[in-house]
Order: C-alpha cells, then structure tokens, then sequence
C-alpha cells in the first residue's frame, strides 16, 4: 500500500515540477487527438447524418459494418496503416510512418465509426420534423441537415467527446505507427507503456493522472457547453 | 386571375389510402378551408401542395415555375403543421431562420420579427426561449415564424387545434385578415363552422377525392 500512495506522491510532484518529459508526452497526445477528431469530425458527422436520414438499399448492412469496425482493435487499424506507410507500401515514398501525420492517419481512422455511429444514434433520436420544418420555411436540403446538426448539437458533441477519449487513451496506433519516438511521436499511453516495462512506475502513473485529468478536464468543458 | 397553385390530375397512394384531385386552382389572397373525416386526405394535400411529398402522378404548379425548382418554390410556400416544432434557442431565433436563408438583413429582420409577433398577439416575447412555451403560444410562434417572411401561400393543419377556446376567435380573426397582407391561406379543419366565421371557401375531400363545390359537405 505504501508503494502505491508513495508513488501516487512522487508522481503529483513530478507533475507539478514540469517534467520536460512529461510535458511533451502531453503536448503529442493532446495535439494528434485533436488534429485526429477534428479530420474524424469532417468525415464521420456527415456519414451518421447521411446514415440517419437517407433510407436505401444496404443500409442495414452498412450499419452493421460502422458498428464492426467501432469494435476494430487498434492494433489491427495500426497493423493496416503500417503496410500502406511503410516503404515498400503504396504510400512508403512519402515518409510519413513513425511521423505524427501517421499516427493521426490511424486516430481518425480509430474515431470516424465512433464519431459516425453517434451522430446516427443522434439523427434516429431527434425529432423528425425537424428537417421538415427548415423545408417548409425555405431551406435546401443541406440546410435542413445543417439545422438538424445544431438541434443535435449536444449529441454531436458527445460523439466527437466520445471519439476524443477513445484516440487519447489508445496505445496500438500510436505505438505501431508513430514508434514512440521521444520528443516526436511519444504519446502519454505509449510512454506509460515503455516506463512501466522499464520498471519507472512513478513516471507511468504521472502519466495517467494527466491522462484522467485530461478526461476530467474535457467532460466538464461539456458539461458547461449543456448548461449554458 | 393567375392562380396561387394549382393542380392537375394528383394521385397520390399510400397502401390502401388513396387521394385522386382532377383539378384545383386556388386564387390568390384568399382564405380556403379544407374540411373532411380523418384520413380522407387533407394532410396529404397540404403536404403535396408545401411540397414536402410527391404524388405518384400529376403536377403541383406555382405561377411561371415548375415542381422541378422545388427549393424556390419553398421560399414562397410554407407550410405549419398541427403539431409544430420549434427550434431549440429563443421566439426570434425561431422567426429569423427563415428571413436569414432570404438574406434579410439584421435589422430589417428585428423590425419584422417584433411587427408579426404583435400581429400574432406575442409582443415581446422574443427573447422567451421557445421550448418553454404553452401549446397555444409555440402555435402562434410557429404561425409567425410562416408569416414573417410574407409567403404567398400559408398552409395550416388544423391551425386551432392547439389553441385554448377562448383564444380561438382571436386566432379566426387573424386568418381572415392575413388575405390583406397578401397571404393566400389554406387550412384544415374539422370545423364546418370555422370556416364560416372566417368567411373561407370550403374545399371538401371524401374518401380521397375533392368534392364538387356545390355539393353539401358532409362527412
């Protein structure tokens, strides 16, 4: 028990010393989840909305393969993305594994069904005459959807909070494709890892209070958003 | 006179219901209501006329425009429904939706938005967040909110339906003046008598079909 709360201490202090370490760690975490959710935000809104709204062919199924591909382990997303960035893959020549760009690549690749499948839960559970009544009134159909996603909006936001937390907290990506690279491509998770298996507990569990405070940090940012 | 609409050889089928409407040409600034049982079709109608359903056969037609421009169709027809929804945010949110998608500008917008609210008996409710009215009051928001950027044809389904007897006169009056401000008005209701107090023409539907206009309206 002393071990744990003795390195529960020594971690709050190494937060508040300002480890370098730590600070880049939070810096690449932060910065490819977000760059990662905002891409996933620019591609999985519009494929739940149009999910959600459009009734067609095979939509069940393609319904059916957003909530598989939620379930994807990231180790498999990161072990496909490796063969397209390595050399000899169809992307190789741009260099872009073990960069940041990679593991972003893989992030949003992570978030989209989640960001995507939320919307669509959203769209199902907003009112229907929504998209109606911005008709009757003058709007185009994608006007019509544009007023739905701010009907929607807390919803929207759940899912891009949803998508954030999943890409922030996962190891498999950014090991695989940004490899850890210190002051590059380390991210809080990856560090956590690699300092764990050292035997560096107190830096790993430094870590992940940061990464719980970030959490914290976002979901009360949501709360504020819902009550204003 | 050039007709507000009109429609010619609409069949519209939906499993066993069916609405067949030969012809019918609607004059504008005029107050028509459209009575008939339940299911004889008189939603379906507005719906087709607001353009929010498609017949299987037959043409909705708009003065020198065609259903092919639908989006421009809808800046001139609008369309309340029985149970309108508001949008999340305030009465004036609600009123400038439609005046911001016909680029009116901000202050021509805060003068109609206060002028129809009086018209419609809600001064000063713009600022009242609109998911917190009654069903009278979100009713009249959702009649001004079709009124405030001067269509030329309103369609209301049962636009009383909501509204407290003793407000009802007052909401009667208000459809019979809207021929004045240029509006071509047509609602639904089950209400024969309605109709004669506002002083509309009766348009009746049976069993899917428009009734001749001589014929007694009975259902």
């Amino acid at each position: 028990m002393n071990y744990l709360s003795d390195s529960l201490l020594a971690a709050v202090v190494l937060i508040f010393s300002f480890n370098r370490e730590v600070q880049l760690a939070v810096w690449t975490s932060l910065y490819t989840a977000t760059v990662a959710i905002i891409v996933a935000a620019v591609f999985g809104v519009p494929v739940g909305l149009w999910l959600g709204l459009k009734r067609f062919r095979g939509r069940r199924l393609l319904i059916t393969l957003l909530n598989t591909l939620m379930a994807m382990p990231t180790v498999v997303i990161g072990l496909v993305l490796f063969g397209l960035f390595s050399r000899q893959g169809p992307l190789g020549e741009f260099g872009l594994l073990f960069t940041p760009i990679a593991m972003i690549a893989g992030q949003t690749v992570l978030a989209i069904p989640i960001v995507a499948n939320y919307v669509l839960a959203c769209v199902n559970g907003a009112d229907q005459r929504v998209i109606d009544t911005a008709r009757t009134l003058g709007a185009t159909q994608f006007q019509a959807s544009i007023q739905l996603i701010k009907e929607i909006r807390f919803g929207v936001m759940a899912a891009l909070i949803a998508g954030f937390g999943r890409v922030i907290g996962e190891v498999g990506v950014a090991m695989m494709l940004g490899g850890n690279i210190r002051g590059s491509t380390r991210t809080m998770t990856t560090a956590i890892a690699l300092e764990t298996s050292k035997g560096e507990f107190v830096f790993g569990l430094s870590l992940g209070i940061v990464l719980l405070c970030v959490a914290l940090i976002v979901n009360l940012f949501l709360n504020m958003l819902q009550q204003r | 006179m050039e007709p507000v609409v009109s429609l010619k050889h609409l069949l519209f089928t939906r499993g066993s219901f069916r609405l067949s409407i030969e012809s019918l040409e609607l004059v504008p600034k005029k107050v028509y209501a459209l009575t008939g049982a339940n299911g004889a079709g008189k939603s379906t109608l507005l719906r087709i006329m607001a353009l929010l359903i498609n017949p299987q056969r037959g043409v909705v037609q708009f003065p020198g425009i065609t259903t092919g421009d639908a989006d421009h169709l809808r800046r001139q027809v609008t369309y309340v429904e029985q149970s309108p929804y508001l949008f999340q945010g305030t009465v004036s949110d609600n009123l400038a939706f439609g005046l911001k998608l016909r680029g009116v500008a901000r202050q021509e917008q805060i003068r109609r938005i206060s002028l129809t609210l009086s018209i419609v008996g809600l001064e000063g409710f713009e600022q009242r967040k609109a998911k917190e009215l009654s069903c009278g009051e979100t009713q009249r928001v959702a009649l001004a909110r079709a009124l405030v950027f001067k269509p030329d044809l309103l369609l209301l389904d049962e636009p009383t339906a909501n509204i407290d007897v003793n407000s009802r006169p007052a909401f009667e009056g208000l459809l019979a003046r809207l021929p004045k401000y240029g509006v071509t008005v047509v609602f639904s209701t089950h209400d024969r008598f309605q109709a004669q107090r506002i002083g509309a023409e009766l348009l009746c539907i049976r069993d899917g079909m428009l009734q001749a206009q001589d014929t007694l309206c009975l259902f």
